[in-house]
């Protein structure tokens, strides 16, 4: 009996201990007190240097944290129970989030810098008049491919490229039905929110078509399989091919002439937010020229911020296939919310197509 | 001399290799100055040096132990008096009734406990964080004590209890002198089985962390999605060097109680 009233007091004795060296730990870090702002992004989405420089700025602490899907995102916001003050989501998911109330409006007058964005990537139909969010990156979908190991010249300027009948087995598609049923419509010359069952049909039996050449449909893992040399070409978010080419200098991205999706990653101030005033300035402060200039050249993915652009250096900004040249760029396209029962359709044409592997 | 390479041993000592190969490939790596978990370079502590350096990940690793700890500790004490309890009940239809609701909560899926954790604790407006990750440990580490600290309850002869009360011991008495120190073999292995539990819960412990608040096994998840850093295999090292000591700790508390003349518990050494 005295050796387990011994042991189990060591235990707490231990356990108590352990939690001052952590309270002092995170006092020493500053993560006590309410000054504190808590921001959920998606991992690697920011120079880490740019949150000391807040908090030296503000005297506001950061706590960080990430996640890696909208949809992990949004069940943690929606359940309550978390306090989050600013989140990061792609354009559907604040359209999802408006819908569930998830989201507190942005007061302008607090955001000054808000003038730095460009036009061009304001008031969009996912968030009319930006009240809810302020764009944070931006980029396209197109086909990464790697020239040393395919034949002498090969370039990617049509989506009708994929097709060529000597790609046998050498693509990589990245798994969403949006984009993949998207790139067939462009192929088309459609729209990406094209709602004619005919297009979408005649996009399907294209795609098809396709599947010879098809080595994989594959999630986050494509970044792996491209950078090891695994596949020659593969179809991804600029984001992504960004990160492969910074890991492997081989590749190469090209945004094929038809067009393509124009996709956002934006900033908000979630319901769940304790700090909104705090919040407003983490905004503003990003939105700021210099920071997000800095931020851009560290994260690598394309900033919607014009004041920034203009403090990066000539050769990032001048990369049509970062920054596409205003042709193109006309000719991108943002997801636009379809309604469920025509993104189950896309869905079903995209299953169907699923199916057709070999 | 006899004979060493029966087919039986061979036959163990590929099983072994097959199942501790991808640990010592990923520890092997984490020494690779290369960056990759490829074509090793040379050796470095850099990775190391890396983690060490990080604070945040320093809390972590330490309220995970903390976690571990109080909720082994507090589980610990709850499923030996409800193991006591359900030794002291007569009717056997009763208590194999309670033996199988404890046991469905064992072979639970973890996500559905953990879902349902979730939900309670939005439901009641507990905050996620600390308090909802210890309170989920605890609970589903209780059973596991149950099913540790009643194999010896019922290994205990009905006539030591009979024995204490002739001799005028009461009711505290009996369980303090007798059953308690009797069982501190089974309490001791369930406090180690609940340890164990916690410090590797993945599946229950996702659901309800929240407000900057995690622990390691969700951290290394959640790092592992953004592209396989090395720090990675480091942290991962180091804990599994982490389980070997409580394994070896495990070990010779059982060694112990062996030479006491008893046997106990998952060894199942003779």
């Amino acid at each position: 009996m005295r050796k387990l009233v011994q042991a189990f007091v060591t235990v707490f004795v231990i356990s108590f201990l352990l939690i001052f060296i952590v309270n002092r730990l995170n006092a020493a870090e500053g993560y006590a007190g309410n000054n504190t702002i808590t921001v959920y992004n998606w991992g690697e989405y920011i120079d880490p240097d740019l949150i000391d420089q807040f908090e030296e700025e503000t005297g506001i602490k950061v706590i960080y944290e990430t996640f890696d899907s909208n949809e992990a995102m949004m069940v943690k916001i929606d359940q309550g129970g978390t306090a989050y003050d600013i989140a990061v989501p792609s354009e559907y998911a604040i359209e999802r989030m408006k819908e569930n109330d998830a989201l507190i409006p942005l007061d302008h007058s607090k955001l000054p810098n808000l003038k730095n964005i460009d036009e061009r990537f304001l008031d969009l139909a996912f968030d009319p008049g930006n009240e809810y969010s302020v764009p944070y990156f931006w980029g396209t979908v197109g086909i990464v491919y790697n020239p040393t190991m395919l034949e002498e010249g090969r370039t990617f300027t049509s989506w009708d490229d994929l097709w060529a009948p000597d790609l046998k087995n050498q693509i990589l598609l990245v798994d969403g039905a949006r984009e993949v049923i998207g790139f067939g419509l462009n192929s088309l010359h459609y729209s990406l929110n094209d709602t004619n069952k005919d297009h979408l049909q005649e996009a399907k039996d294209k795609l098809v078509k396709l599947q010879p050449n098809i080595k994989a449909i594959v999630g986050d893992e494509i970044k792996m399989l491209m950078v090891n040399e695994d596949a020659p070409i593969g179809v991804v978010w600029s984001g992504d091919a960004a990160d492969m080419m910074w890991e492997n200098e081989n590749l190469d991205y090209a945004v094929p002439e038809e067009g393509s999706n124009l996709w956002f990653d934006n900033m908000v101030i979630p319901k769940t937010a304790k700090n909104v005033d705090g919040a407003h300035k983490f905004i503003n402060f990003m939105l700021d020229a210099e920071v997000a200039a800095q931020n851009a050249d560290y994260v690598g993915y394309s900033t919607p911020n014009k004041a920034a652009m203009e403090l990066l250096p000539e050769e990032t900004v001048t990369d049509e296939r970062f920054y596409p040249s205003p042709e193109l760029t006309d000719k991108l396209e943002v997801y636009e919310n379809l309604g469920p029962d025509m993104l189950n359709y896309y869905n079903e044409l995209y299953l169907e197509f699923k199916m057709h592997a070999k | 001399m006899k004979r060493k390479f029966k087919p039986s041993t061979i036959y163990l000592a590929i099983v072994f290799v097959i199942l501790y190969a991808p640990i010592f490939y990923l520890m092997y790596y984490s020494f690779n100055s290369g960056g990759k978990m490829y074509a090793f370079e040379s050796f470095t502590w850099e990775w190391y040096g890396e983690l060490l350096s990080d604070t945040r990940l320093l809390i972590i690793v330490l309220n995970t132990i903390i976690i571990a700890l109080l909720s082994a500790a507090i589980s610990t004490i709850i499923g030996t008096l409800g193991a006591i309890a359900v030794w002291y009940i007569r009717k056997n239809k009763m208590k194999n009734l309670l033996l199988s609701l404890n046991n469905i909560l064992i072979v639970s899926p973890d996500v559905v406990i953990g879902a349902s954790f979730l939900i309670l604790f939005t439901f009641i407006g507990i905050q996620l964080g600390f308090f909802s990750v210890l309170l989920a440990h605890i609970a589903f580490s209780v059973p596991i004590v149950v099913i540790m600290v009643l194999p010896k309850l019922q290994e205990m002869s009905p006539s030591l209890i009979a024995a204490a009360k002739d001799l005028g011991a009461n009711r505290y008495h009996v369980l303090t002198k007798v059953i308690l120190p009797y069982i501190t073999p089974g309490i001791f292995a369930g406090f180690f089985m609940a340890l164990t539990y916690s410090l590797d819960d993945f599946a229950v412990t996702f659901f309800v962390t929240g407000n900057g608040f995690t622990t390691l096994s969700v951290e290394i998840y959640s790092m592992a999605r953004q592209g396989v850093s090395l720090t990675i295999n480091a942290l991962s090292t180091i804990l599994f060097l982490f389980t070997i000591l409580l394994v070896i700790g495990y070990y010779f508390i059982s060694k112990r109680t062996n030479a006491n003349g008893r046997m106990f518990g998952l060894g199942a050494r003779k």
